[in-house]
């Protein structure tokens, strides 16, 4: 297969397509006893990625985004889409490290990567009237100013890095206020009440959903692998809110089903995992892939394509559309775990809250290489998960493909141990 | 409790359910006299005794402030007796419902939340004191109860005129407010027989006049500076009624301070204190009805697990308030 000339190839044999047939392919045809609803997912990135059918928006503006720290509910009540950019590709990567040094973090190179191609960078949602991009962590700051250097109407949206004090909160509401003011010149529609509140009933109901599986994650034996609910929080950045919502629940009516009749997903006695760190992007499902070929099972995770993005979900006590605007504003921030805030003790807390209710045998920390803010709370959020005894994994890595013989190794290891420590645990009269 | 009514009960649409318990309450204690009501005069919340027709009790400020400015001999001798009878009285009432008489009983409390509904109906945002005033205005009341016990035993020491008797009451929008539901608009004057009477019911006046403008714009105003508030957080210890928080299963998302009424910081982000009732909490229980997370926060009777936090419950409020039925769609 030696193709003459790479403008004429059909998209599916282009380098982007390959990379995510890989690893569709491993995610779908490795595992036995995929979920029904499952295929909806499966079939949506394999148009999306692989065959690089452009996804059905509405005629609205597309508002790009490369944060989960972006109000998408004032996106849509001004009647825009919203689109979540952060790219996963290692195509995308390589093309993006012509404007980053050479450690800097896969994703924010693959996004700059992708944005390169402004007609047929995967996931296509056509032309992008704004991309809102979050101060958070230097490399995103500075990506953001590189995204305008190549043409697009950037919005810096100004993010706090301290998210204790008041001062900050109030900061970050002026900042999301006139955010929302932008969005309304974009479009030319008026934010209200009604809108806003119809906004946030959408991605509230999205957010029930993914709720709802969350919880059946709870289960032991497990109903679902990790690979697939990446899949679907994956799919969150750019499908249909309500499709996508419709899905969820399809998936999830049918995991109650398995929970009944006692069924596991996952092997006997199966490792749990909680999986943390930098976000797994499809294509780069990697590592979870990893520790479910392996045999364990990630059963819940602390990451921002997944459950940062969408567990917390804001209140409103007097609907009306300012108050509406700045508890949504306080949703963004007060509860978010990111690495970029000056303290950690609410992600360390968080991750041993979730290792309690998920039962979780060991957590696997992910960490791209040159994302300084990961790799700098690897101490510490190692050394609380090591006081309360529970097995971590720290693994460096990136968007290449070139080290899964030697973290699959090391993958196997690290469940092997918490298997025998679970044995050992059994033979000595404690509980399993 | 059996699972299904305690499912029921932690879905309770709290917002409706208070209103309707405050405006019962509200008639009760406001018109109950008239129905031959009567509770006593150690009631541990605003049951305005110069409400002389329709009140079914009286507030225990009252007549702790006459009790404490009898001259000093009657008062550290035989008329002590009194004023401990009279506090027990209080004492027992206030532990079985802690500061929910202040969320759920109070006439004055209850009128600042009408107020407040009034605003929202005709769409006006609220105002916020912030978090400097608030950690200024906080410290207001306990010098207001001070005064309260000051005040009257300079009286009884002969070192005032009696002039200044019942300072507080002079001064609580209570006296010239509720009064007027019960048609009796006596209080609404200023007596100008002395200087002392000439301050404190001219200050009353201000002072009410504030209260409704205050009450309009701001959740709760007049209860950041309530003595009573005061009074019972400093005998709060063994109510019945608790506020519990567990620090291991908050987010600190800032939801149950965002909703809550007095602004109180803490019920977010004390992660340490089990005991999470502060000063200026009101147990309006508001924050339990806005937090996702289960168990995180918990109202407790007698030890006794009566209403908590679930994710259930909250979604069903917020697709409720939003006006959305989440079940259809
Ligand atoms: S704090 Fe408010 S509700 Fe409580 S007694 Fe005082 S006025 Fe009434
Ligand atoms: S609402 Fe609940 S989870 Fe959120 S900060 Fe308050 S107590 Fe914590
Ligand atoms: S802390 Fe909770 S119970 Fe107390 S006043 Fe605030 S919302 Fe009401």
């Amino acid at each position: 297969m030696t193709p003459a000339n790479v403008d004429t190839l059909p998209f599916n044999r282009g380098r982007q397509a390959r990379e995510a047939e890989v690893m569709l392919d491993k995610l779908v045809d490795e595992f036995t006893d995929n979920p029904a609803a499952m295929a909806y997912f499966y079939d949506l990135f394999r148009r999306v990625y692989i065959q690089g059918e452009a996804l059905e928006r509405p005629a609205a503006p597309q508002v790009g985004m490369t944060c989960i720290q972006v109000p998408e509910e004032l996106i849509y009540a001004v009647g825009a889409t919203p689109v979540r950019l952060c790219n996963g590709a290692y195509h995308y990567d390589q093309i993006g490290a012509d404007f980053m040094p050479a450690k800097s973090c896969s994703l924010v190179k693959a996004t700059l990567g992708r944005l390169q191609d402004q007609e047929m960078g995967v996931p296509r949602v056509g032309k992008l009237d704004m991309i809102v991009n979050p101060s958070t962590c230097d490399q995103k700051k500075k990506a953001g100013a590189m995204m305008e250097e190549m043409g697009y109407a950037v919005h810096h949206l100004e993010f706090p890095n301290v998210k204790e004090s008041e001062a900050a909160r109030i900061y970050w509401q002026r900042s999301v206020r006139d955010f929302a003011v932008q969005l309304q010149k974009l479009t030319g529609k008026r934010l209200t009440r009604k809108r806003l509140n119809q906004a946030m009933a959408r991605t509230r109901r999205a957010q029930t959903a993914f709720r709802a599986l969350h919880n059946l994650r709870k289960q032991a034996p497990s109903v679902v692998l990790g690979k697939d609910v990446f899949l679907v929080t994956n799919a969150y950045f750019f499908d249909d809110l309500e499709r996508w919502t419709d899905a969820v629940e399809a998936l999830v009516a049918e995991l109650k089903e398995r929970a009944a009749a006692g069924f596991n997903a996952a092997q006997r006695k199966a490792p749990r995992i909680l999986f943390t760190g930098s976000p797994p992007v499809f294509p780069n499902l990697k590592l979870p892939l990893l520790i479910e070929e392996a045999g364990g099972v990630v059963v819940a995770d602390e990451t921002c394509s997944a459950n940062r993005m969408l567990y917390d979900m804001p209140v409103v006590d007097e609907w009306l559309v300012n108050h509406m605007v700045d508890s949504l504003a306080d949703h963004y921030l007060k509860p978010c775990t990111c690495p970029i805030f000056t303290r950690n003790d609410d992600r360390c807390r968080r991750l041993l809250d979730l290792v309690r209710d998920f039962e979780a045998d060991g957590v696997v920390y992910q960490a791209y290489s040159g994302c300084q803010v990961y790799e700098m709370e690897q101490r510490s959020v190692g050394k609380v998960l090591n006081e309360a005894g529970i097995p971590m994994l720290y693994v460096e890595t990136d968007y290449s493909p070139d080290d899964m013989g030697q973290l699959s190794t090391r993958i196997e290891a690290f469940l092997e141990s918490i298997k025998t420590r679970k044995r050992q645990r059994a033979a000595s009269g404690g509980q399993a | 409790m059996t699972s299904r009514l305690r499912r029921a009960v932690d879905n309770v649409d709290l917002q409706r359910f208070r209103f309707w318990f405050q405006a019962a309450a509200f008639v009760l204690f406001v018109y109950g006299g008239y129905l031959a009501v009567d509770l006593g005069n150690s009631l541990p919340m605003f049951s305005c005794g110069y409400n002389q027709e329709g009140r079914a009790g009286v507030c225990y400020l009252l007549p702790l402030q006459h009790q404490l400015s009898r001259p000093w001999p009657q008062l550290f001798g035989w008329a002590g007796i009194g004023v401990l009878t009279g506090f027990a009285t209080f004492f027992l009432w206030f532990i079985v419902l802690n500061k929910g008489w202040c969320g759920f009983m109070c006439p004055l409390g209850t009128l600042q939340d009408w107020l407040t509904s009034l605003r929202k109906r005709l769409g006006i945002r609220y105002s916020l004191y912030g978090e400097q005033a608030f950690n200024r205005l906080t410290w207001v009341k306990f010098v207001l109860l001070a005064l309260m016990f000051l005040i009257p035993l300079a009286i009884g020491g002969g070192l005032l005129s009696h002039d200044w008797g019942a300072p507080f009451c002079q001064i609580c929008p209570g006296r010239v407010i509720l009064p007027l539901f019960t048609a009796d608009p006596l209080q609404l004057t200023i007596d100008y027989s002395s200087i002392g009477t000439l301050v404190l019911t001219g200050l009353g006046m201000f002072i009410a006049g504030l209260f409704l403008v205050g009450a309009f714009i701001k959740k709760r105003f007049f209860c950041f500076f309530c003595p009573m508030s005061a009074l019972h957080y400093l005998i709060s210890k063994p109510a019945l009624l608790k506020l519990k928080k567990d620090g291991d299963k908050c987010t600190k998302c800032g939801n149950c301070f965002n909703v809550c009424d007095m602004e109180i910081r803490a019920i977010a982000d004390d992660l340490e204190r089990k005991d999470i009732m502060t000063d200026d909490c009101t147990l309006c229980l508001k924050c339990v009805a806005a937090c996702p997370e289960p168990g995180a926060l918990k109202v407790e009777f007698a030890r006794i697990n009566i209403f908590q936090a679930t994710e259930e419950g909250f979604l069903k409020r917020m697709n409720k308030g939003a006006g959305h039925d989440a079940c259809k769609r």
